[in-house]
């Protein structure tokens, strides 16, 4: 088949979103690498959560699947687990992928599954009008929250290192060279992929702005002799005061879930259903 | 003497190894031609706490629970305490009399007791304590007449991987429990007896693994689940036989990634379940209204127990059944679907897969702990009956983008579905309503035909599916309905009350939703009374019937809710006081 250009993967379904939402740099960064690595769109399953990241999977297109709050990382490892062949990308914000979906996020890390997770953090809740997210500073003042945020904020990236991620980055909307690259690399990579993004909402954030990004943001690899195959100086990258960590943050190569659940080569998908008489009739005599 | 029916009951201690010993008497029980029945009702822990193992025999199949214990083997005073009130009159007790004595006021006079020190022979004339239960399976080999042949090649076949040393001290174990009967009980017989014939060609299983059986013959090749008592079995079953037949299972982080998972893995084109029990499937609640929407095929296995909230896992009730049919946000179409016996259990794990991607909805596979953790004697399974239908489902070549519509609008509501990897099929499917192609629209005409769509499917879907069975005399005036684990102690209760003069019929649901409302009319038409017997306190199902047969003064509710499965008689009792007919039945 041909190869395809960034248009290629685009629907005609108009945008939700807000002019100069973050959004629109992640679905546009995530076209291009599409295109770039010359995928064909029924290749691609795209699984995302619920909120205004969520929208995207009515974007992109591709095999959408747009599901319940905080599910889409299930969702996505099965269709994965179902059939290998295909391209399995999830995508939602950071209230889909830090709050509700917490303990998915964990756990689809740790089973390594060979698929890429874009996370788009806005630090805020857009669809339900502006509450503090789980990435909100402290003291963030949103509807909920009117004297400021109690909570502290969660640092998915460590996280997701300290349940042994095989591949971290951060990237920022408004820089897509750097996005497509890091969303090529994620799709690249063999297994779990995760690509936190800055994506301002430019509605109800008013606090981390565009501005403010460029001016908290730092390339990980300016840091002299910064080296993404160590998880300690990853870890300390991300949990350090200063500026905000951009670039491939860690990237190791271990065994994917499906190597080591032993699927069969061929998808899942598109095994025999029929598991044969005397393979059946063998189970059924062990209760003789 | 009382022959060819026999409830035994092993009672001690939580992880003494009963539950093994039990098995190995149900074993014998089959080899010996008999049908069986069995009950673990054991505490919801892993050592301690008093537990026991009902072995039923007779030569009657499909039984559950009798009326009453026959054989209550005790390794403790609590399991005396416990159940010597469930004893049949003229049964009897074998009692380890090593540490307790039994006080006066427990010692029945109606009931033969053999106090044996088993613990005591297990040390020091065999030197492992561990072997008491073998011991005890000898006093009851004796007892009533197990065939000793039979007895000593079962325990050789449990215990032979645990090496010959083993094999050798249970074998040792079985004849001095003979040897003990025969020096000290030989004039105090039990008053039963075992006739063996020929066990044929016949399997013992447990509701659980025909399940998972049935569905693996069906094409399940994905499984998502959680551990929970008591669907852990399928879970386990599953891990063990699908990735030779290139399937995967998963143990999820929890419910809601076990049902999100098996929508995936459906949505991607494979036949896709997971298995749960009540706090489970309130988690799944959510993501089951998604499958309903996306019209994905998935197959929930609702493994009941009695709640609410932790309850008591693993003790059975019937009290999940307005959970599955009305449980969620929102209206989506729906299948409840209950077995009930082990045999049905495989039949209908088989029919939910057609029906759920033939209809494209999920379907529950309701069953219950009395049920689905109880071994049951039954022909081998007829594989040539099993079919896989996928109904309208692209799963190659490619269709055209731009023409192809995921939820087109069809007849019976049913869209040709076209799975992610098909050249031009490419759509969303978004939770979200959408229209015909997928796109996300509140467009209030379009709302109304989605809906319209989807709904439809109940209907349409009727002819195929599980139907109703008719036991008893169909046009007597006594009428009974119930499903699931119930089945068989209602049939034994019809067929009781039959042989005393007293006419029922009794209709078992096999499908709860959509519900058969024509079928219940029909039924109920000309009763003179109607008892819905059902394992909860509100009448779940009772109010069902009642929905749709209007008033009815002579519909009365027999229910339990105790946790433990009915005997026939707390079934034939009520028909038969309410009814105002016969005599009081005899304990059977």
């Amino acid at each position: 088949m041909a190869m395809l250009t960034a248009k290629d993967f685009a629907t005609a379904t108009p945008s939700w979103w807000c002019p100069g939402c973050g959004d629109y740099g992640v679905l546009s960064a995530l076209k291009s690498a599409l295109a770039e690595l010359g995928k064909q769109p029924h290749e691609v399953a795209f699984v995302s959560g619920i909120g205004c990241s969520g929208k995207i999977s009515g974007y992109l297109h591709s095999y959408a699947f747009h599901g319940v709050h905080g599910r889409a990382l299930p969702v996505a490892t099965a269709v994965k687990l179902a059939n290998r062949d295909l391209t399995v990308i999830a995508a939602g914000g950071d209230g889909d992928g830090y709050a509700i979906g917490a303990g998915h996020f964990v756990h689809a890390v740790r089973r390594n599954p060979d698929i890429t997770y874009i996370v788009m953090d806005n630090q805020t809740y857009g669809l339900t009008k502006g509450q503090s997210s789980p990435t909100s500073a402290n003291g963030y003042v949103a509807s909920v929250s009117p004297n400021g945020n109690p909570d502290n904020p969660i640092n998915g990236l460590a996280l997701a290192l300290a349940a042994g991620a095989s591949f971290v980055a951060r990237g920022f909307s408004a820089q897509p060279k750097q996005l497509v690259a890091l969303i090529k690399a994620a799709i690249e990579h063999r297994g779990f992929s995760i690509v936190e993004v800055m994506s301002p909402c430019v509605t109800y954030n008013k606090v981390n702005t565009y501005a403010w990004f460029k001016e908290h943001v730092a390339d990980a690899s300016a840091q002299d002799g910064y080296a993404p195959e160590d998880r300690v100086a990853a870890f300390a990258a991300l949990v350090r005061e200063g500026p905000i960590p951009l670039g491939i943050l860690f990237q190791e190569q271990k065994p994917t879930f499906e190597e080591r659940a032993g699927l069969p080569a061929q998808p899942v998908a598109h095994v025999d259903l029929h598991a044969g008489r005397a393979a059946l009739a063998s189970l059924q005599a062990a209760y003789r | 003497m009382i022959l060819n029916s026999l409830e035994v009951m092993f009672g001690g201690q939580a992880g003494d190894g009963s539950l093994t010993t039990g098995d190995l008497i149900a074993g014998v029980f089959k080899r010996m031609g008999l049908e069986v029945y069995t009950y673990k009702d054991f505490p919801s822990r892993i050592r301690g706490g008093h537990t026991n193992y009902v072995i039923r025999a007779g030569e009657r199949a499909n039984l559950g629970m009798a009326d009453a214990v026959d054989a209550l083997v005790a390794f403790d005073l609590e399991a005396v305490q416990a159940h010597i009130d469930e004893m049949r009159p003229g049964g009897f007790v074998v009692f380890d009399s090593t540490d307790e004595a039994i006080p006066d006021e427990l010692r029945r006079g109606d009931v033969t007791w053999y106090e044996i020190p088993l613990a005591k022979i297990a040390k020091e004339d065999l030197g492992l304590a561990l072997v008491r239960n073998t011991i005890s399976l000898g006093v009851l080999g004796a007892l009533v007449g197990m065939d000793p042949g039979i007895v000593r090649a079962d325990v050789r076949a449990v215990y032979r991987r645990k090496g010959d040393k083993v094999v050798d001290v249970n074998l040792r174990a079985v004849d001095a429990g003979e040897l003990y009967v025969r020096e000290h009980f030989a004039g105090r017989p039990s008053g039963y007896g075992l006739v063996a014939s020929d066990d044929g060609d016949r399997l013992i299983m447990m509701g659980n693994d025909a399940i998972a059986y049935g569905a693996l013959a069906a094409g399940c090749r994905f499984m998502a689940g959680y551990p929970i008592t008591p669907a852990t079995d399928i879970l386990e079953w599953m891990s063990k036989e699908m990735p030779r037949f290139g399937g995967v299972v998963v143990q999820a982080e929890d419910e809601l990634a076990a049902i999100t998972m098996t929508l995936g893995a459906a949505f991607t084109g494979v036949r896709a379940m997971t298995a749960t029990s009540g706090p489970g499937q309130a988690l799944m609640t959510e993501a089951i209204g998604l499958a309903g929407v996306l019209e994905i095929p998935v197959v929930v296995v609702e493994c009941a127990r009695a709640g609410p909230s932790t309850g008591m896992p693993t003790k059975t009730e019937q009290s999940n059944l307005n959970h599955l049919i009305y449980g969620g946000h929102g209206e989506i179409p729906r299948v409840v679907i209950a077995p009930g016996t082990v045999a049905e259990s495989f039949e209908l794990a088989v029919a939910a897969f057609n029906l759920a991607e033939r209809w494209q909805l999920p379907v529950f596979l309701l069953t219950e702990q009395a049920l689905c953790q109880s071994k049951a004697t039954l022909p081998p399974f007829d594989l040539d009956a099993v079919r896989i239908d996928r109904g309208s489902l692209i799963d190659d070549g490619e269709v055209t983008f731009g023409e192809y519509k995921r939820f087109a609008f069809t007849g019976d509501g049913v869209s040709p579905r076209v799975i992610p990897g098909v050249p031009g099929g490419m759509h969303l499917a978004a939770g979200s309503e959408h229209n015909d192609a997928g796109v996300i629209t509140e467009n209030a005409r379009n709302r109304s035909r989605m809906m319209e769509k989807r709904m439809h499917k109940l209907d349409a879907m009727r002819d195929e599916l599980p139907k109703a069975v008719l036991h008893g005399v169909a046009d007597a005036d006594l009428a009974v309905v119930g499903y699931g684990a119930n089945t068989g102690p209602i049939r034994e209760a019809v067929e009781r009350l039959a042989n005393g003069g007293i006419l029922t019929r009794f209709l078992q649901l096999r499908t709860l939703w959509p519900f058969p409302d024509e079928v219940i009319r029909d039924f109920v038409r000309g009763a003179q009374h109607v008892f819905v017997v059902e394992n909860n306190y509100t009448g779940q199902l009772e109010r069902l019937i009642r929905s749709v047969v209007g008033p009815l003064d002579a519909l009365h509710g027999v229910r339990k809710y105790d946790g433990r499965p009915f005997r026939p008689i707390e079934i034939i009792e009520p028909i038969r006081r309410i009814a105002a007919v016969g005599e009081p039945a005899e304990i059977i």
